[in-house]
């Protein structure tokens, strides 16, 4: 399921291993290599997904995003940018970007946040009505309540929401910086390993005293939820 | 030295113009004074006649007329003038070049008596006789300008004493003031030369000059601060980035030189996180900088302290127990509102927590506190664990001021620094205390008035 993604970037090197490494997971990227020409594009709007670094020559990439959304595109948009504290994250967001990613980054990050952006574009449906499902498991997000092979399982509110956004990412690569973001919604690193700490308890409630595991995690990158 | 003696020439001028000022005040009242007084003199001269020429008639007048000239001080003008002008009795030499103003009144004009050579000025009140004769008397103005002379000389050579007083206390004034500026500008010189030891002397007057003197000394050892700090700052940054990027780069080199796909893999995935290790590093560095520059001012918005403390320790819970300590949060009787950065301050706590946890986990038990306060709102990461000696502290809080640095923790030792910068951002500090035993790190955050929060 190939989806078109806009790559506003001015380093050319960045720009050519980015469109390589989308193009082999099946995408097709259009490449602008200044702002004025990526607002361009954008405008279109028949893009799936806006890659805009921030720091671009002629018209920057915050302004590029402000006109956009100025102009009623609502494209999810992920911004690169090498300005990587808290307050650059913030503003980027505030200015209305999807993502923010902070250079420079893994490909198997950039791609974890692609995917998951294209994946919210695709299910535009009140999510809160929906059951989720992944193999055995059960989650209702009305109810809060889980359950695997029938068995229900007691997780913390945090517990459930860590999961529930694994789930709503199935079979996809999701970061510890992503889960950071979108479930504690805090946007500094920390110097410790607390996240991870709290998928291992997540998956021993979880995967404990059950054959298949669901809660994988991806060497490099981060974890997957996947039956 | 021009400047000095500019300021010289400056003060003897404005010496010589406010004298100019004095002195022409003082001869304009003294020239008015001797004008109304010969007036008043003449006109009342000119009154008597009259009337003695209304009482006795003519023959009383001449008597009179007669009585002034023989009696009467030189400077005394009096005659009797007839339709064609030709005196009939009197002192005045009358000659056409002298035409005497015949009308009734007071005049100023120039006349000359009998025995004088010179015309000179004179104050004459003139009356018209009923016989048609003119009735002329007054007096030379002589001794009136007499004095004036004088006091014109007199106030000219003041002048000219002020004139040259002003500029000798002017070059006494340029001399001191050019040599207590030309010590501060001695000091600016050397500075400009690199040499920043240097600081201007004082006075003790605790004058204008003394204070700038001290601003200035206080400026200098700002920047020498600054400067220590930024040569500490490089040598720490340079020393904690070598032994990551020499790892980095051993790591890479093996992973090039490995045979077996598997060891090859393992030795890339240490060489990203390597890389990783060393972005922390740096984007910790720059985030001080920022907070320190006040760049994320524009984000601030009110909200709850004491939730954003608990929602923290509930994230780091889970870290402290795998560490073997329990982590507890007092919760505040009631919501505690500040103004401020929700993310910087969600990373300071996080940074005192993480603290907490990787040198006081041993102790056992780490202790979340918010202290809302009526002119600060304190919060308060306690652990049990060593401590840091009270002359240490400073030295814990400084930028890479590992304390222990031979242990080859995954802390990059700016947690602290971090913590303290964001402090500073809201106007608070962050204070290290004991916790008897332990370590207490305090961020002490200032409350916004009601104005600020109105706004």
């Amino acid at each position: 399921m190939g989806r078109k993604i806009l790559l506003i970037e001015d380093d050319r090197e960045t720009a050519s291993y980015l469109t390589k490494g989308l193009n082999q997971e099946g995408h097709s990227v259009e490449q602008a290599t200044n702002g004025q020409d990526g607002l361009f594009r954008a405008t279109d709007g028949s893009f799936d997904l806006i890659v805009l670094d921030r720091m671009l020559p002629v018209l920057d990439g915050l302004s590029v995003l402000k006109a956009l959304r100025a102009a009623r595109i609502d494209t999810p948009v992920l911004i690169l940018s090498a300005l990587a504290s808290v307050g650059d994250r913030i503003e980027g967001l505030e200015c209305g970007s999807d993502d923010y990613l902070v250079k420079p980054f893994s490909f198997a990050e950039l791609l974890a946040r692609v995917n998951a952006l294209l994946r919210r574009r695709e299910s535009r449906v009140d999510p809160a009505e929906h059951r989720l499902t992944v193999g055995d498991l059960e989650i209702d997000p009305l109810s809060r309540s889980v359950k695997r092979s029938g068995k229900k399982l007691d997780l913390k509110p945090r517990e459930y929401l860590l999961l529930e956004y694994f789930a709503r990412n199935e079979g996809r690569v999701v970061t510890r910086t992503m889960l950071l973001e979108q479930v504690w919604d805090y946007h500094f690193d920390p110097g410790t390993n607390v996240i991870d700490v709290h998928v291992s308890r997540l998956r021993r409630k979880l995967d404990e005293g059950f054959e298949k595991p669901l809660l994988h995690t991806v060497r490099g990158a981060g974890y997957m939820l996947a039956a | 030295m021009p400047t000095t003696l500019r300021i010289a020439l400056l003060a003897g001028l404005l010496a010589l113009l406010s004298n100019l000022a004095v002195i022409g005040f003082i001869y304009l009242r003294t020239h008015d004074e001797a004008v109304v007084t010969v007036h008043q003199q003449v006109v009342e001269q000119g009154k008597v006649l009259a009337d003695v020429y209304r009482s006795g008639g003519k023959a009383a007048l001449d008597d009179a007329i007669q009585d002034t000239m023989t009696y009467a001080d030189p400077q005394t003008a009096i005659a009797v003038i007839g339709p064609r002008g030709q005196q009939v009795i009197g002192n005045l030499e009358t000659e056409p070049s002298l035409a005497l103003p015949l009308q009734e009144g007071y005049h100023n004009t120039l006349i000359r008596l009998h025995g004088q050579t010179t015309p000179r000025e004179a104050a004459l009140v003139v009356h018209r006789l009923p016989t048609g004769q003119w009735l002329v008397s007054g007096r030379l103005a002589g001794e009136g300008f007499a004095i004036r002379e004088t006091l014109e000389r007199s106030l000219l050579i003041a002048l000219v004493v002020a004139g040259l007083l002003g500029l000798v206390c002017g070059l006494i004034l340029a001399h001191y003031v050019g040599r207590r500026v030309h010590d501060i500008a001695t000091v600016a010189d050397r500075i400009s030369g690199r040499d920043l030891s240097q600081r201007v002397r004082l006075s003790g007057a605790g004058d204008a000059f003394d204070r700038l003197g001290r601003q200035i000394n206080a400026m200098l050892d700002r920047i020498t601060g600054l400067m220590e700090e930024l040569r500490l700052l490089t040598d720490s940054l340079a020393h904690d980035l070598r032994s990551p990027v020499s790892r980095l780069r051993s790591a890479a080199h093996a992973a090039a030189e490995a045979s077996d796909p598997r060891e090859q893999e393992e030795l890339l995935g240490s060489v990203i996180r390597q890389a990783d290790a060393l972005m922390r590093i740096l984007t910790a560095v720059l985030e001080i900088s920022r907070s320190e520059a006040l760049t994320g001012r524009k984000q601030f918005s009110w909200f709850d302290v004491g939730e954003l403390a608990a929602e923290l320790t509930e994230m780091y819970d889970p870290l402290a127990d795998e560490r073997g300590a329990v982590l507890e949060y007092d919760r505040p009787p009631r919501a505690v509102p500040l103004f401020g950065h929700r993310q910087l301050l969600a990373q300071a706590v996080s940074n005192l927590v993480e603290n907490a946890i990787r040198y006081g986990s041993a102790g056992g038990e780490i202790r979340v506190r918010v202290e809302p306060g009526e002119r600060q709102i304190r919060v308060e990461v306690g652990d049990r664990g060593p401590g840091i000696p009270a002359e240490r502290r400073d030295e814990a809080r400084r930028r890479f001021g590992r304390l222990d640095s031979s242990r080859s923790d995954e802390g990059a030792g700016l947690g602290l620094a971090l913590a303290e910068a964001i402090a500073h951002l809201h106007q608070g500090e962050l204070v290290l205390e004991d916790n008897a035993p332990g370590l207490l790190t305090v961020l002490q955050l200032p409350v916004q008035s009601k104005q600020v929060r109105a706004a």
